[in-house]
């Protein structure tokens, strides 16, 4: 038997699936997660951020798979739940190619699967300033110039859009979505394209489809060998947006990107039921995004933390979440899974390499393939976002490889005690940071010499700690 | 009543609800000292992080199911006094991010304000209406994407043109908005959080009422 088709599924989305309320739906969510967290004894240990539990990877796996099958997902502009039967998930996940290659001539990589604890180094990292507001025009090239000339980067996220095109303000829906879209894809080759890494990939993080669609261009625009993000909204839910992406990528033959995660404080309950949720959502990418088909690939988002004072990401109980999420997913899928952290302090400081640190011991040596995107600070500043942090997370990235979860575990708690006094509603979650100008100098496009020594004092505080630097 | 709340169990709590009726307790102090103490207490665990929204939510469902009940027996004016304001609560028109939206619409509820929710993508012009409908205090409105928040900007511009800007307060809150944003396009306020937003949602009402 196979999989049902894209076809099918958006049949499914559009046409057949079962008119559901929203809230019925979100509800439910909770009550099947609350269910399954009891079910299969996963407790959240706050003394464990990265754990070491096979049994309970297992356990969450068995719970993830059991709440995709009863809930399935939803499509927000139909109201239609998205089922599929156990025979038809069981498919999906044995189609899943469990490799990807991407990028061009020099800068071609190929993703393939890792174990927990594998010797080998996450086969590709993408970087980005995710969520960072950065001008058009020659500032946000050299942006991105700065992040591809480090030589640990392969590839990098591209997004959210600017706030303007041509000197106007673009909102949403509107025709200057389209022609920014192409213009940042445009200017992101031109940073490539000085960095001495033409084909170098990247992931187009456009919200609107026709933004991706607009930018699509085999030489000068978005290649095939580049990738067009799709979102799966909290918790399971999809809209007519994304699944456009996801149509759109599949005939014109584009790598797949499918972001997703689990918001504790949410819909999902608790950090158990957020855990459950992402693992679920993972399955989603592959049955409703299609991640399995072509060169594609998952970025199990790191568990958020919502709460009334503040959205945090690498928190304990996210790190815990994040940590058992990707090992269920290496342990029983060819899910390629990358990384993905978004940092409560802003660029320059030491609390974002330690959070960056912390957010790796809960990913590659808990099997993460790879690193996709970058950091971010969830408020907006201006010019947040430098390629100073995208070297760091590459570099301690590739030092994680062979590390075994207990000493991730170790590591991830010191970091946490240096830091997670900090993430408080009076910091607003942390320092704020420092801005690419105040960062590099723009004419060099090299890091100032202040901050290159905030970077190596805890690049050395790792060493120190016990993290060998093998590859850089 | 307040139990009910708390156990998020709409059927003990019209029970407990057709009980005071019998029993001739004033209705007002049922919901106030019973079904509103319950849900801020579901409301204050929810800020320590012991509840969740799905928590919030199954909570107001509850109090709303016993306040129809008790609704019967008192006079729609008494009901309004005990109410903290009216607020006519959205996202943008092109956002579809509903989790933040739905956790200030509960906050405020357990909070003791009458929430109209309009949901996601909703359209400056039907954020006025619904406002003008129900007369509220305060229409807030959330954003998670900067393309969608100059529809912020277009809300007021509306509600300058058709003349009637002084008639609500505009209360903003979302990931990318910021205060200085908030001051640039001429809102009344914002609220970098639920717990933020109910605080400036209390200020802005007792503001218009006394002004």
């Amino acid at each position: 038997m196979t999989a049902p088709s894209i076809w099918e599924v958006l049949d499914r989305a559009c046409n057949t699936g079962q008119l559901t309320a929203a809230k019925d739906f979100d509800m439910k969510i909770f009550s099947v997660a609350s269910r399954l967290s009891k079910e299969h004894g996963i407790r959240y240990d706050p003394e464990t951020p990265v754990s070491g539990d096979d049994g309970l990877a297992d356990d969450a796996w068995e719970a993830g798979f059991e709440l995709f099958r009863e809930v399935g997902s939803y499509c927000m502009n139909s109201g239609r739940v998205i089922k599929f039967d156990e025979s038809e998930i069981r498919d999906g996940l044995r189609e899943v190619r469990g490799e990807a290659v991407v990028g061009e001539g020099a800068e071609r990589r190929i993703l393939t699967l890792r174990g927990v604890e594998d010797k080998r180094p996450p086969s590709i990292v993408c970087g980005g300033v995710i969520e960072s507001d950065f001008p058009e025009g020659e500032n946000f090239v050299k942006l991105y110039q700065s992040i591809a000339q480090e030589p640990v980067i392969e590839g990098f996220y591209v997004g959210p859009p600017l706030h303007t095109s041509e000197g106007r303000l673009v909102r949403s829906g509107t025709p200057l979505e389209a022609h920014l879209g192409r213009s940042m894809v445009s200017w992101v080759r031109e940073a490539v394209r000085r960095a001495g890494r033409p084909g170098m990939h990247f992931i187009s993080a456009c919200t609107p489809a026709i933004a991706n669609v607009a930018a699509a261009d085999p030489v000068e625009g978005l290649r095939r060998t580049d990738g067009i993000v799709s979102t799966i909204m909290p918790e399971l839910k999809t809209d007519y947006e994304n699944l456009n992406k996801v149509t759109f990528s599949h005939d014109y033959g584009c790598v797949k990107h499918v972001y997703n995660g689990g918001m504790i404080g949410g819909w999902a309950g608790g950090p158990e039921g957020a855990l459950i949720v992402s693992i679920a959502s993972a399955i989603m990418a592959v049955m409703v995004y299609k991640v399995g088909i072509g060169a594609s690939y998952n970025a199990l988002g790191y568990l958020r933390a919502s709460t009334p004072n503040y959205s945090a990401f690498v928190t304990r109980p996210c790190l815990w979440g994040s940590s058992i999420g990707s090992q269920a997913i290496s342990r029983n899928t060819k899910i390629i899974n990358t990384a993905v952290a978004m940092t409560n302090a802003g660029p320059g400081t030491e609390m974002q390499f330690q959070e960056i640190a912390a957010a790796l011991c809960a990913s590659i040596p808990c099997g993460r393939e790879g690193l996709s995107q970058g950091v971010r600070r969830f408020k907006v500043r201006p010019l947040l976002g430098s390629g100073l942090e995208n070297r760091f997370w590459g570099e301690v990235g590739h030092a994680m490889a062979g590390v075994k979860r207990d000493f991730a575990n170790s590591l991830a708690k010191e970091m946490l005690a240096r830091y997670e006094n900090k993430i408080t509603k009076d910091s607003d979650g942390g320092p704020l940071g420092y801005t690419f100008d105040e960062i590099y100098d723009l004419n060099t496009l090299t890091p100032r010499k202040n901050f290159l020594e905030v970077y190596e004092k805890v690049k050395k505080e790792l060493g120190d700690l016990g993290l060998e630097f093998k590859y850089y | 009543m307040s139990e009910a709340v708390l156990n998020f169990d709409s059927v003990a709590a019209v029970d407990a609800a057709r009980e005071a009726v019998a029993l001739k307790i004033d209705p007002v102090k049922a919901i106030e000292g019973g079904l509103a103490k319950g849900l801020r207490e579901i409301g204050d665990r929810f800020e320590r992080g012991e509840m969740y929204l799905p928590h919030l939510i199954l909570g107001a469902d509850a109090m709303e199911a016993a306040v129809k009940v008790l609704e019967e027996h008192v006079p729609r004016e008494e009901l309004e006094s005990i109410s903290r304001g009216t607020v006519v609560i959205g996202t943008v028109e092109g956002d579809i991010h509903d989790l933040g939206l739905r956790i200030v619409a509960s906050m405020l509820r357990a909070n003791g304000f009458k929430v109209h929710d309009l949901g996601c993508n909703t359209k400056s012009m039907d954020f006025i209406e619904k406002a003008k409908e129900v007369d509220a205090d305060i229409i807030a409105v959330s954003s998670l994407m900067t393309t969608t928040m100059p529809f912020m900007k277009d809300l007021i511009e509306a509600l300058e043109v058709t003349g009637i800007r002084d008639r609500f307060k505009i209360l903003l809150g979302g990931g990318p908005v910021s205060e200085r944003w908030a001051e640039e396009i001429g809102a009344d306020g914002y609220g970098r959080d639920a717990s933020e937003a109910v605080r400036v949602a209390k200020e802005l009402v007792a503001e218009r009422r006394s002004g």
